[in-house]
């Protein structure tokens, strides 16, 4: 048993490796900060604009989207890291990273927007734009933010996903928790510090996953 | 744009690593089928043993979904590899690969198949009783068929995304396609390889990418 | 069943509810249901809506759990201890207000699927026997059709078909024809006619009060948890004594 503790929870080691770690830890976030906002920001961008009458436009959005839900974002990420050099475009691990999730969680995000909006009776749109507003307006002030109220479960799961997500960038050699942790096990080969990174990341997501379970629970159980 | 063509699309240069790549491609189609035909219904096995309520384990159940949700693939994978030995579990590669996102994929499904099973209105189980089916009669004949299908676009949706999951192996050295295609990319200094590898995963994921764009439609319109 | 005269059945009793008292949490919905219903009997249960009617007919299948009192149907009491009670359900139909059909299935697997698995039989005979049932119905034609395919009255009556399938000694009809389209209860109340005329024991929640006048052999009046009055329809529905059932027969006079 104390063989058990001293291999996965030796307090000497994590004593040692906490800075790095946290470090690691900054970067993480740092990344999700960026990635996230932008991602939202994008898809439902993105949604929204699958809601204009235009068919070519529609068309080539869900190309786009459906393009990027194809591809592994690690994929993505080696492709911008290592393959875009090539034509003199050479990204950060940082920028690099957040480009790839960016890529990546908008094309997610564009779908979730786009069931929550198509989620809006088209009732709601005729009541809007019969009082005078324009298409715009109608969008922002009353189809979005009833279409985002209802698919909010699945937003909060996606946001949950990117900041997991964050993790590829370890590929690249971008030192974000789970580098940190990988750099710290090698060098002093204890796993203590791959638990530690592991029970972090568990208790930064863990409200959120039980908070979403809640909440799609609670959907499900009134419409029984 | 000769620049493009020359390092991204020099396919003639590929000719001798064919083999290597294909290769790669079919241990990617290998590890995402066994992670789906393992996960999904470990899944549903876990959904209905919750549902025959014994406290104890139910309370285990929801530790399990949590965790495995909580915590990125990446890790997991990192740590069915390098820790697991220290248990006296040794892992190939592939196979820790393939675990970690098989139980990561059951956790989700579980959530998944449970939001169902909550979804069928109760008047199917009181139907059920009173004729004198048990309680595993009506899950069985009654219940699950209804699950299965309101099941079925999450389910793919969330398949999807893990089985992308198996270019994390890359990391652990399973020589699947990203691994390969990024091996010869370095290896020749032209990222051909890595176009190869994308639009490889993008004939493996769009077709299901599609299909469930499709199977969301169908749901949209009950059959009548 | 001479076990059971400390209640004071007689061989004739069907079912009989004794002491019935049913509370959720703190809040007591049936104040002690007394209630005898003879074979071959139609007793139709009225009152306004909060009477507890439907809660007092689904304890006698045990869908709702009698917090107290006895339940005895076809001698077995369904409230006794180590009962086998997936058995004693099969000799209790139950229609539903919400009908409850079963959507992946056909009329037709709707009826077989507790003939198969309950009644144990094959699915040749289970298939001829729903049919039967389904004939019975008025809906032979339209076994091979799925719920979604048919109007709220057809699938009501295969609903009332699956139940008389199991051919029960009992069957119960909790407001079948409340969620109904007005032009589609005419369907489903006659069927429920053919029913009594087969000599089926019926026990019948509903507010149809014509229906009440004219098929039950007893009307029981329930009001606020308790049973006030009970008798003949004519005592009960068209000269009530008891100043409250005549306000609500006035009320819901249509």
């Amino acid at each position: 048993m104390s063989e058990l503790v001293n291999t996965f929870f030796n307090l000497d080691i994590l004593r040692e490796v906490w800075p790095l770690l946290l470090e690691g830890l900054w970067l993480t976030l740092a990344l999700a900060a960026v990635a996230v906002p932008l991602s939202i920001a994008i898809g439902l961008a993105i949604a929204v604009a699958q809601d204009l009458h235009s068919k070519v436009l529609r068309m080539v959005l869900v190309a786009y989207v459906d393009t990027l839900r194809a591809i592994p974002p690690l994929v993505l990420l080696i492709f911008i890291f290592f393959g875009l050099p090539f034509l003199g475009l050479r990204l950060g691990e940082f920028p690099a990273a957040v480009l790839a999730l960016t890529l990546n969680g908008s094309s997610y995000f564009a779908e979730i927007f786009r069931a929550g909006i198509e989620s809006v009776p088209q009732g709601q749109r005729e009541a809007a734009r019969s009082t005078g507003l324009t298409w715009f307006q109608s969008m922002a002030y009353v189809v979005a933010p009833q279409g985002t109220r209802n698919v909010l479960p699945d937003l909060v799961s996606n946001t949950v996903e990117l900041f997991k997500q964050t993790s590829i960038a370890s590929a690249v050699a971008l030192q974000e928790l789970l580098r940190a942790a990988q750099i710290a096990q090698g060098l002093l080969y204890n796993p203590t510090p791959l638990v530690a990174a592991a029970i972090v990341y568990f208790l930064m997501f863990w409200p959120f996953v039980r908070l979403v379970s809640r909440m799609q629970n609670k959907t499900v159980m009134h419409s029984a | 744009m000769d620049q493009i063509v020359r390092y991204f699309f020099d396919f003639p240069l590929m000719a001798d690593y064919w083999p290597d790549i294909l290769r790669g491609f079919l241990i990617t189609v290998e590890m995402s089928v066994l992670t789906v035909v393992v996960g999904i219904p470990l899944g549903l096995l876990i959904a209905i043993i919750r549902l025959y309520g014994i406290k104890p384990l139910n309370a285990l159940i929801i530790f399990y979904i949590d965790f495995f949700r909580s915590i990125p693939q990446l890790v997991l994978i990192v740590l069915a590899y390098f820790a697991l030995p220290y248990f006296g579990l040794v892992l190939d590669p592939f196979t820790a690969t393939v675990c970690a996102l098989a139980v990561v994929l059951s956790a989700f499904a579980e959530e998944i198949f449970w939001a169902g099973i909550n979804a069928v209105h109760k008047g199917q189980w009181e139907a059920g009783r009173s004729t004198g089916l048990s309680f595993t009669q009506t899950l069985a004949y009654i219940i699950l068929p209804q699950v299965v299908r309101i099941s079925i676009p999450p389910l793919t949706n969330r398949a999807i995304g893990i089985s992308k999951g198996t270019t994390l192996g890359s990391v652990v050295a399973v020589p699947e396609l990203l691994n390969v295609t990024s091996s010869i990319q370095s290896n020749v200094a032209n990222p051909t390889a890595l176009t190869v590898g994308a639009l490889l995963f993008l004939a493996l994921f769009l077709p299901f990418v599609r299909f469930t764009r499709w199977l969301e439609q169908a749901y949209a319109h009950p059959r009548s | 069943m001479a076990a059971q005269n400390n209640i004071g059945m007689d061989g004739g009793d069907l079912v009989v509810i004794h002491g019935l008292h049913k509370s959720y949490g703190t809040v007591e919905v049936l104040h002690g249901i007394n209630l005898t219903v003879k074979k071959g009997e139609a007793v139709v249960i009225v009152g306004s809506s909060g009477s507890g009617k439907s809660t007092c007919l689904r304890c006698i299948n045990r869908l709702e759990e009698p917090t107290s009192g006895r339940i005895i149907v076809g001698g077995d009491e369904i409230t006794g201890k180590n009962v086998d009670l997936n058995a004693l359900r099969r000799r209790i139909g139950m229609v539903f207000q919400s009908i409850n059909l079963y959507p992946h299935k056909t009329a037709l697997g709707n009826v077989t699927l507790a003939l198969r698995k309950v009644v144990g039989l094959s699915k040749a005979e289970a298939s001829e026997k729903a049919l039967k049932y389904l004939e019975l119905v008025g809906l032979g034609h339209k076994a091979d059709s799925y719920p979604a395919q048919l109007s709220g009255g057809q699938q009501q009556r295969v609903g009332i078909a699956r139940a008389m399938a199991l051919e029960p000694q009992v069957m119960l009809f909790d407001e079948p024809t409340s969620a109904l389209d007005p032009e589609l209860v005419g369907e489903v109340l006659n069927v429920m006619v053919r029913t009594k005329d087969m000599g089926m024991t019926m026990i019948v929640v509903t507010h149809e009060m014509q229906f009440a006048r004219e098929v039950a052999d007893r009307v029981v009046f329930m009001e606020k948890g308790t049973i006030l009055a009970q008798g003949t329809p004519e005592e009960i529905l068209v000269s009530p004594q008891n100043p409250r059932i005549r306000e609500f027969v006035t009320r819901t006079k249509s």
